[in-house]
This record gives structure tokens, C-alpha cells and sequence, in this order.
């Protein structure tokens, strides 16, 4: 390989890198903010007992689940301004795309996870008098999303990564500004790889955190099964689960 | 078919003199007596699908009594309980609590909200919540539904669990307790509610047999102490025989023995509760 490294490319445009992965950032918080709170409601109406409701929902999430995210955000970029008349520009079109998305995915995942609920639980809090709301609130909710925090934090993670695809509407995030400095330095590779580098620094420690998670709800499940068991073989034995 | 159908003479109540003094913020004080009708279901109706799990069942619980209700599987006990709990609408017939119709025309009436919080039911399953200590699970409902403060709640938790002998648990997770006390503690929740009426739905079916014991004692000493009625679905023929007021026998959805222990144990001309019973205790 005859190919010579000038890594001057990168530390002379690394503000511009640092501004492309700020946007990255910020559309990415955003829309995970808002898909988190809106695949709420869309989780209820999917668990409707009038079915027009559910079917409607399970629509909307068949739809952005079983198409690409690239069409999605051509569509909502290029398309929807020709049906309503208003151009949208390519930041609000991107959240716009991507929260659609994420909401459908992270919406069934706060489904599975509200059914996961053992029924008599929520049997126990109407004995209580508890409210419909105080039940999912006190007792669903909480149990549901631990359950579902793999899930969720992994969408979240692949959220993030996806996020480059806005580059291709012309968003100014880390993918658009690595591409923009290659296309007019010809240094491809050193861009690139730093590129590269910014996104793994964020989502491996993500990814970590995911991974230890998952462990300690694995462990908290197989204390529940084996009662007392593993954890009677657990070194710490912080935990003693009596027979 | 029946023996009796009448709640019948109730025998011992030395528990006190009125089964409830207490207003709660939710709905009214409870007037009934002990001994007095507390509970009153007149033709409850009841299917799944083709099946008739109730057929016109009609059922008296008194103030104070403890009622062992008997029978095999999918005969209509749970179905019956989880009727009088508010869990499961019957499909017709009446129901009466505290002299107040809370059930008529296939529906709840206005009453029921008044007086559900005296009506507590504890499952087969342990259903104490896995996220929360053993103190916030007790001191959840009152706290979000009878506007409990937190010091009262507190209070209220400890004399919960000293009745139950579970004071040393009140920090414990429930991962961290065994059966036997988790359905204490399960028992102890629910007398957070001050109830006047509390429904066991197979509580023991899971436990040791000395563990179940433990269990069925912290039913008849809130009898006996708090005077709270208890309706138990079991097959713990000891328990009935020595502390049961009535012994209510299922058959096919239908009730077709209510008695005294005595009468039902001894005494019985039902062919079907005698074969049950040989079954039971062999």
C-alpha cells in the first residue's frame, strides 16, 4: 500500500467535525425524547378493545417497520411538502422521518412489555381501588419498562447510527460535513475513519451500558426462577433469596 | 339438591361488636353487625362461552364469618369470589352488600363504589408487586387512594405486619421472601384497606402444608381479633372442620351444600360432597 496518511486534514477541520456530530447529537436526543413519549399512547391505542383502533395503530406501525428509513425520510423530505403545499426544511423533515420510525418500533416494544405484566398484578391493584391510571403508573409502567430497557436502549442505539442517513437531505450532521470535507480534500479514508471513530465513542459506551443491564436483569430473572439457587452460589451473596 | 342455602345460624363471634367503625375516604362506614348479613347474592348467573360456570347461585355471607367454600376445579368458587370482589360482572342476579344493592340488571350500581374498599381478595398467585419493598407495597393504595399520609401510612404498615408476624420484613423485596410469607404479606396488604370482608382465592394451594397452616391461622385470628368476614376457597379440610362458620360446597356451578362444618363433614346426605371429601382426605 503506497498510500500516505496526512491525518493534518483532520485536526485543520475537526471544529467542522465536532458542529456535524453536535447536529447529530441534537437530532438524535430529540427524537428519542419524543418517539420515548409519544410510542406511549401509540402502545395503548395498539392495545385497543375497539378495533378500529388497533387496527389502525398496528397500520401506522406495519408501515414504518416494513419500509426502509431511507424511503421514509425521502418521503416526509420531497413528497409530503408536494401534498401539503409546505416545504419543510431538511432538520425538521429528518426528526419528522426518523421519530415516525422510532415511535413504531419503540411502541411495540412498550406493548410486549405492558403484556408482559402477569394479569393478576393489575388484579391486585383494582383490589387495592387503585385507579386505571395509578395502575399503569405504580405498577405497569415501571415493570413493563425495565423488562423493555434492552429493547429500548438498543433502539436508541441504532437510532443513533441512522442518523446518518439525513446527510443524503442535505442535514449538516457528522455523515454530511465527513463527506463534505472528503469530496474537497480527497482524504476519504483519514475523514472517514475519524467520522467512524466519533460514532463508536458514543454508542460504545451505550452499548456497554446495554450489555450490563441485560446481565443484571438476566441474573434478577434466573433469582426469581431458582429461588435462592444462584444466588446461594452467587460470590457476593448481597441478595438472600430464602426456599 | 341443596341442604341449605341460608347463611344459617352464625356460631361464635367473639371478634367485635360491629364489623366496622371506620369511614375511609373513598366510601362509606360499614353498619352491619357481626352476625348480620354482609353479603347477599340472589340468582348469579355466570358463563364463559357455551360453559355455565354459575347456575342461579344464591349465597349468604355474614358480618364476622369465616366461609370455606369447597369443590373441584372449574365447579364456580373463584368465579363466585371474583364476582363479590367487583373483578368479574355475572351475566344476571343481584347482589347486596352492607344492605345496599351493588349489583343488578347485569351491571354494578352506583352503591358498589361506596363500599368496594371493604372488599379485599388475595390470589393463589403471589401478586405483590416484584419493584417495590415490602413497605410500598402496603403503603401504596392507601397512600394514591385514601390520601394517607406518609407517617400514618407507616403506621398503619407495621400493625399490618405485626398481625401477620412479618415486622422484620418491612425493608424486604418480595424476591426475597419465601411463599408462606409472601401470602402474609399479600394478607397484610389487603387489611391496609380496612377491609370487612376478605376473599381468598386458593391462597395455600402452593404452599407446604405447615406453611399453609401458618397462613390459614392469620385468617382466623382477624376473625377472631378484627372481626373481618372471610370467604376462602380450600382444600384444607383440618382448617374447615376447626374454624369455618359455614362449609359452602360446589358442584356443576351450582352450590349444593351449605352448612355448618359439622353438618357438612358429618352429617351429609350429598352424595357428591361425600365422595369429594373421601378424594380430599385420601
Amino acid at each position: 500500500m503506497n498510500y500516505q496518511f496526512d491525518w493534518s486534514v483532520v485536526t485543520s477541520n475537526f471544529p467542522r467535525l465536532l458542529d456535524g456530530l453536535l447536529m447529530t447529537l441534537e437530532i438524535a436526543v430529540v427524537v428519542i425524547v419524543l418517539s420515548m413519549i409519544l410510542a406511549i399512547p401509540v402502545a395503548f391505542l395498539r392495545m385497543s378493545n375497539i378495533e378500529v383502533v388497533r387496527w389502525l395503530a398496528q397500520i401506522y406501525i406495519e408501515i414504518f417497520r416494513c419500509t426502509p428509513l431511507l424511503v421514509q425520510l425521502f418521503w416526509v423530505y420531497y413528497a409530503l411538502p408536494t401534498l401539503t403545499g409546505i416545504t419543510i426544511p431538511g432538520t425538521i423533515s429528518a426528526v419528522i422521518a426518523l421519530t415516525l420510525n422510532l415511535t413504531a418500533f419503540m411502541a411495540e416494544a412498550y406493548r410486549s412489555g405492558f403484556q408482559a405484566v402477569p394479569p393478576e398484578q393489575v388484579e391486585a391493584g383494582k383490589m387495592l381501588r387503585l385507579s386505571r391510571v395509578q395502575q399503569m403508573r405504580y405498577i405497569i409502567v415501571p415493570q413493563a419498562l425495565k423488562q423493555q430497557l434492552p429493547v429500548i436502549l438498543s433502539l436508541n442505539i441504532s437510532l443513533f447510527k441512522d442518523t446518518a442517513l439525513v446527510s443524503t437531505i442535505a442535514v449538516a450532521d457528522l455523515m454530511f460535513t465527513a463527506n463534505k470535507i472528503s469530496t474537497e480534500s480527497y482524504r476519504a479514508l483519514e475523514i472517514l475513519t475519524v467520522a467512524a471513530l466519533m460514532y463508536f465513542v458514543i454508542a460504545f459506551p451505550a452499548s456497554l451500558i446495554l450489555s450490563k443491564i441485560e446481565r443484571n436483569l438476566m441474573m434478577g430473572s434466573s433469582v426469581r426462577k431458582k429461588k435462592g439457587l444462584a444466588v446461594q452460589m452467587m460470590p457476593s451473596g448481597k441478595v438472600k433469596v430464602k426456599p | 339438591m341443596s341442604e341449605t342455602n341460608a347463611a344459617g345460624p352464625s356460631t361464635t363471634h367473639p371478634g367485635p361488636a360491629r364489623a366496622s367503625a371506620t369511614r375511609t375516604n373513598t366510601g362509606r362506614a360499614i353498619t352491619a353487625n357481626i352476625g348480620d348479613v354482609l353479603v347477599s347474592c340472589r340468582g348469579l348467573r355466570k358463563s364463559f362461552g357455551d360453559r355455565e360456570v354459575m347456575k342461579s347461585i344464591d349465597f349468604d355471607m355474614r358480618a364476622g364469618d369465616i366461609t370455606v367454600i369447597i369443590g373441584r376445579s372449574g365447579s364456580g368458587k373463584s368465579t363466585l369470589l371474583r364476582a363479590i370482589a367487583g373483578l368479574t360482572d355475572p351475566d344476571d342476579g343481584e347482589m347486596v352488600f352492607d344492605g345496599e344493592v351493588v349489583f343488578a340488571d347485569a351491571k354494578r350500581t352506583p352503591a358498589w363504589k361506596q363500599v368496594d374498599s371493604h372488599v379485599g381478595m388475595i390470589f393463589q398467585s403471589y401478586t405483590l408487586w416484584p419493584h417495590m419493598d415490602v413497605l410500598k407495597n402496603l403503603t401504596l393504595a392507601p397512600r394514591k387512594r385514601l390520601g394517607m399520609s406518609e407517617r400514618e401510612a407507616l403506621g398503619r404498615a407495621e400493625k399490618a405486619l405485626a398481625e401477620v408476624g412479618m415486622s422484620d420484613h418491612i425493608r424486604s423485596k418480595p424476591v426475597q421472601l419465601s411463599g408462606g410469607e409472601r401470602q402474609r404479606v399479600a394478607i397484610a396488604r389487603a387489611l391496609m384497606m380496612q377491609p370487612k370482608l376478605l376473599l381468598c382465592d386458593e391462597i395455600t394451594s402452593a404452599l407446604d402444608p405447615p406453611v399453609a397452616a401458618e397462613v390459614l391461622d392469620v385468617l382466623r385470628r382477624l376473625k377472631e381479633e378484627e372481626g373481618i368476614a372471610v370467604a376462602l376457597v380450600t382444600h384444607d379440610m383440618a382448617f374447615a372442620s376447626k374454624a369455618a362458620d359455614r362449609v359452602v360446597f360446589f358442584h356443576e356451578g351450582e352450590i349444593a351444600v351449605n352448612a355448618t362444618p359439622d353438618e357438612a363433614f358429618n352429617h351429609t346426605n350429598d352424595p357428591e360432597l361425600k365422595k369429594f371429601i373421601e378424594a380430599v382426605r385420601f
